[in-house]
């Protein structure tokens, strides 16, 4: 194993990638748990070449996403994320690259910086999978949006749950607000 | 100790928010505890790594503290060994810490002496191993560890390894002229030479004459390479030859005057000089406990390394200032100070907010008063009364990353990632870090006529892409003059260019706005269009009927023999009007292929994906067709010149354009169409560039295939692709000279007055060429200098011997998707 760098370094999984990919093994049976032994598994991300990218505003196109991240290396392919029902990009991305170290330069280089003014995210990935375009939120886009408090015109607004739970809080209020009416 | 060490060494992460804050609340809301110290290790870690950065502390201190904490726990015996270990880490990968690592073990070596055998023996054979694998910098990083430990070593100290490395650069380059290794030698010698002038003061001048005396022939000897990677090409009518800025020679003149001085190298910190309270501590660092240096074996042939080694210049963008916020060239502590945050930035490239710290931070490891006061404004250096310094910390910072930023042919890391150091840096400490940007700025853009070109453009992109990351404000009102300069203007091109590179990474509408108004016109009404009109939506246009028909049968996704029939109609129509029935038809199925793709760049590439054979039998049936693809390319995208470079990117990877078709329609057709004009746009040198290094990196790639001992690829694969990339070279030579020289018929043919002959455009024409044709033999040198260290080392592979790294290439290249097993565009064909 090499040594430890004396600072932290920048080409590594994140914290979101290291715990999803943990929780199979906690959940495991007991019967499972007690073997002690750490299962000697091949590290997915060894050679990986696929950038996650978050955080991206709902309006910025391949072609600015190709400007920046083409700094790091050609671009083999690019996966927009989509909104699952709707088809309109949701805020995330996949760029893949022809080569491991591309990947690891984009995670030191161009993850954290800004893109269309806003910070973006970037995370080592497995690899692209058929499906995984497309939002996992209840109404078709990323989780993260569904509960958001604060409010990000690049990305809709407010969560669309906390949207429409206020939506039908109005609608309830209007309807009982009758007598009331001539006050508002 | 994974969980302590986390901690202090976050802060550079942007992934871990939640994990600090689970720690925070582990800390804070888990009621009174008692109070715990962390094991010796642990804090000796901490303070060992942390060391000097703290202006607050006094240096000695800080190193007082770590040395009674070591050796108050040297019974430890995991302790030791990992102390030693630990010092050796931090020397290579934090750098500006060393001398203060050494003030450690001078103090500790006043109580347990044993400590620098311990390190010594570590120390050596880390050495050796760093002289085999060419890691010519680590082995730097150490023997400056080693030098700032001279007062407690025996003998002669360090010299005799610096003897020994001389002599290893005198064979080298006695052997060959173009030699770089024992240029870098020399380098490392003279950068060393200094630490031990200031760890055992007023001992070693003799030594050091000796040793600078034999110096001076390599370093003042210019490399051949050295013209090439000069930052400046001045025109011709300007002041004669430039003064040369090879490091290596201003070096050797630096250390003179300092010799001549005394070596008193009043900017290198000696933080194992206490002050006067501490009389007890330094009589005993003064009378040390002296260890004999183990010898250092240095084989007889040494290698260049990972990294290929090219002559290094001296940049910088504060050269002109009427006052000093820099140290002036004459000045080691020019080169000494660049040295060590140049090895900061390289070794630190996988924590760019680490590296912008330590760059923001320089003057704590320096020696006290080598700067003025951080943040000052430059305005108040002026009021700054000599001898105190006017040097600017922010200044020093931002101008070694620029060096970087400009440096030829390739600096140590991507581009890119000396942007992502100059936005760190901007974003830890603004006030302090734009000004002395602004500054910056300001100095490339007044000498950008005579920037080298390859650099005006890494100029346009750094600019550009740090603009974004802040809200792309700039006074382009101090500008607002050159909008009127004609297009090829080296200013009106380098504003045409950035202001299309903000565009690409954001949107026309939103720079127009962050525009003075004279520049607004320089952005179309095109631009703000996020689709280009389709020109056969207009029957005023040849062949408009053919164009929507197929524009319709694309769009159904209609099977190719559909197709067919129109083109032939377009042929017959061709023929009719005597025009070339293939461009005719290639210009319409392209253009058409290119709107039913124009919605994003996934359309258009399944677009060409399904259209590919047809696109390929187009190109093949004639040049006139295969340079009609780019065009149509180029024109249907003229607004967004980004998209255009893209498409062709990977028409190139499908093989349905070649090199050497995009290379003759840039400098051959198009420039020629446009009467050299084309030539002062960044786009069109933007698209040359990508392609030369997609053909470059594609040679180097096949070649080293070739060079393993169990080469799959066969020579006569390699001698091809460098037998194509020698005769692009030579096309691009011939096709650059007749526009350097104004000898290309499209000068000619106008008159006077109108463009030709005599008049400023054909200067200007003139002058780019020069500048194209300088980047290009640049890039060929370079390729036949690799392919001379590739020829070496078969020959040693061949030879039995195990050569180790080799110079081999050492930019970036992308894994052409030809020889890409699982890529989407797999063609069997190069490129």
């Amino acid at each position: 194993m090499p040594i430890r760098s004396t600072v932290e370094r920048l080409d590594r999984p994140s914290a979101y990638y290291t715990s999803r990919r943990r929780r199979p093994d906690n959940h495991r049976d007991g019967e499972e748990d007690t073997n002690m032994q750490p299962e000697q598994t091949e590290d997915p991300l060894k050679d990986a070449t696929t950038i996650y990218v978050g955080n991206l505003s709902f309006y910025t196109t391949e072609e600015q996403v190709y400007e920046l991240f083409s700094k790091c290396g050609e671009i083999k392919r690019l996966v927009m994320g989509l909104d699952r029902i709707t088809k309109t990009p949701c805020g995330f991305c996949f760029v893949e690259y022809y080569t491991h170290q591309d990947a690891l330069d984009c995670m030191k280089y161009i993850g954290g910086t800004k893109l269309d003014e806003r910070i973006i995210r970037t995370d080592l990935d497995p690899e692209f999978e058929e499906g995984r375009q497309y939002g996992r939120g209840k109404s078709g886009g990323q989780v993260r949006d569904e509960y958001r408090e604060d409010y990000d015109e690049g990305r809709g607004g407010l969560g669309r749950a906390i949207r429409s739970e206020r939506l039908i809080e109005a609608e309830r209020r209007d309807h009982n607000d009758g007598e009331y009416g001539r006050l508002r | 100790m994974a969980d302590y060490d986390r901690r202090q060494g976050g802060g550079g992460g942007y992934n871990n928010r939640k994990r600090r804050y689970r720690d925070d609340d582990d800390r804070d809301h888990r009621g009174p505890r008692r109070r715990y110290d962390a094991p010796p290790h642990v804090r000796i870690r901490k303070q060992l790594l942390s060391i000097a950065e703290n202006p607050m502390r006094s240096w000695h201190e800080e190193v007082q503290s770590i040395a009674n904490l070591f050796t108050d726990n040297w019974d430890d015996e995991l302790l030791r060994s990992n102390f030693v270990d630990l010092l050796l880490q931090i020397t290579v990968e934090q750098p500006l810490k060393i001398p203060f690592l050494a003030a450690v073990l001078l103090v500790a070596n006043t109580n347990k002496s044993e400590i620098i055998d311990l390190l010594l023996a570590k120390l050596v054979s880390n050495v050796e191993a760093k002289i085999g694998e060419g890691e010519w910098r680590d082995v730097k990083l150490y023997l400056k560890l080693l030098a700032c430990l001279q007062s407690c070593l025996e003998g002669e100290g360090v010299f005799p390894v610096l003897e020994e490395l001389f002599d290893r650069a005198v064979d080298l380059q006695t052997a060959s002229s173009e030699d770089t290794i024992g240029t870098e030698l020399v380098k490392i010698i003279l950068l060393t030479l200094p630490y031990v002038m200031v760890a055992a003061p007023d001992q070693w001048q003799q030594k050091a004459a000796d040793l600078m005396e034999k110096t001076e022939i390599i370093a003042s000897e210019p490399h051949t390479l050295q013209a090439l990677i000069e930052p400046y090409h001045p025109e011709r009518v300007e002041e004669g030859a430039p003064p040369t800025t090879s490091l290596i020679g201003l070096l050797q003149n630096q250390l003179q005057n300092e010799a001549n001085n005394g070596w008193i190298l009043s900017c290198l910190p000696r933080p194992w000089e206490f002050p006067v309270g501490e009389i007890e501590v330094q009589s005993k660092l003064s009378n040390p406990t002296k260890h004999p240096l183990p010898p250092i074996s240095i084989p007889q042939t040494v290698v260049a390394g990972p990294r290929p080694l090219f002559p290094e210049v001296y940049f910088s963008v504060y050269a002109d200032q009427d006052v000093e916020s820099v140290p002036p060239v004459t000045n080691a502590a020019a080169s000494l100070i660049r040295d060590a945050l140049l090895d900061t930035i390289n070794i630190l490239d996988y924590n760019r907010n680490i590296t912008a710290r330590h760059l923001i931070e320089v003057d704590c490891f320096f020696a006290p008063r080598t700067f003025a006061a951080r943040a000052t404004p430059f305005d108040r250096l002026r009021d700054i009364e000599p001898p105190k310094s006017t040097w600017k910390p922010e200044d020093v910072a931002v101008d070694a990353v620029f060096s970087q930023l400009f440096q030829l042919p390739n600096p140590e890391h991507k581009l890119v990632y000396y942007h992502a150091v100059l936005t760190e840096a901007c974003k830890l400490a603004p006030a302090a870090i734009a000004p002395s940007l602004g500054r910056a700025i300001r100095y490339l853009y007044r000498n950008i006529h005579r920037l080298d070109l390859e650099l005006t453009d890494r100029f346009t992109d750094w600019f550009s892409h740090h603009l974004s990351n802040f809200g792309f404000t700039w006074k382009w009102t101090e500008w607002v003059d050159d909008v009127f300069l004609p297009d090829l203007h080296p200013c009106k091109a380098f504003i045409a260019g950035a202001i299309d590179k903000e565009i690409r990474l954001s949107f026309a509408q939103r720079i127009k706005n962050t525009l003075p108004e004279p520049y607004q016109a320089l952005i179309s009404p095109e631009k703000e269009k996020d689709v280009p009109d389709f020109k056969f939506k207009d029957p005023q246009t040849p062949f408009a009927a053919e164009g929507e028909e197929i524009a319709g049968l694309l769009k159904r996704k209609a099977a190719d023999e559909e197709i067919q029939p129109i083109i032939e109609r377009i042929h017959a129509l061709a023929l009719d009007n005597n025009l070339d029935p293939l461009v005719a038809s290639t210009d319409v199925f392209v253009t058409c292929v290119l709107h039913v793709g124009s919605k994003s760049l996934s359309h258009v590439l399944a677009a060409i994906e399904r259209t590919k054979d047809r696109l390929t039998d187009a190109g093949a049936t004639s040049d006139a067709a295969r340079a009609q693809i780019i065009s149509s390319v180029m024109s249907y995208w003229s607004s967004h010149p980004g998209v255009a470079i893209c498409i062709v990117e990977k028409l190139l990877n499908y093989s349905i354009l070649t090199p050497a078709c995009v290379i003759n329609w840039a400098l051959v057709s198009y420039a020629g169409r446009t009467k050299g004009d084309a030539l002062g746009k960044m786009h069109v040198y933007e698209l040359v560039f990508n392609t030369v290094i997609k053909v470059t990196g594609r040679v180097r790639q096949v070649v080293q295939k070739t060079n393993q001992p169990d080469a799959e690829v066969g020579n006569e694969m390699a001698d091809a692709e460098v037998t194509a990339m020698r005769g692009l070279f030579k096309d691009m030579e011939d096709a650059l000279v007749s526009w350097a020289s104004g000898s290309k018929d499209e000068i000619m043919e106008v008159g006077e007055g109108e463009g030709g002959a005599g008049s400023e455009h054909e200067r200007l024409v003139r002058r780019w060429g020069e500048r194209w044709l300088r980047v290009f033999r640049r890039r060929a040198a370079i390729e036949e200098t690799f392919l001379q260290e590739a020829a070496k080392e078969k020959k040693a592979v061949a030879a039995g011997v195990t050569a180790a790294g080799g110079a081999t290439a050492g930019e970036a290249i992308a894994v052409d998707p030809a020889v890409d097993p699982t890529g989407e565009a797999v063609v069997d064909d190069v490129l």
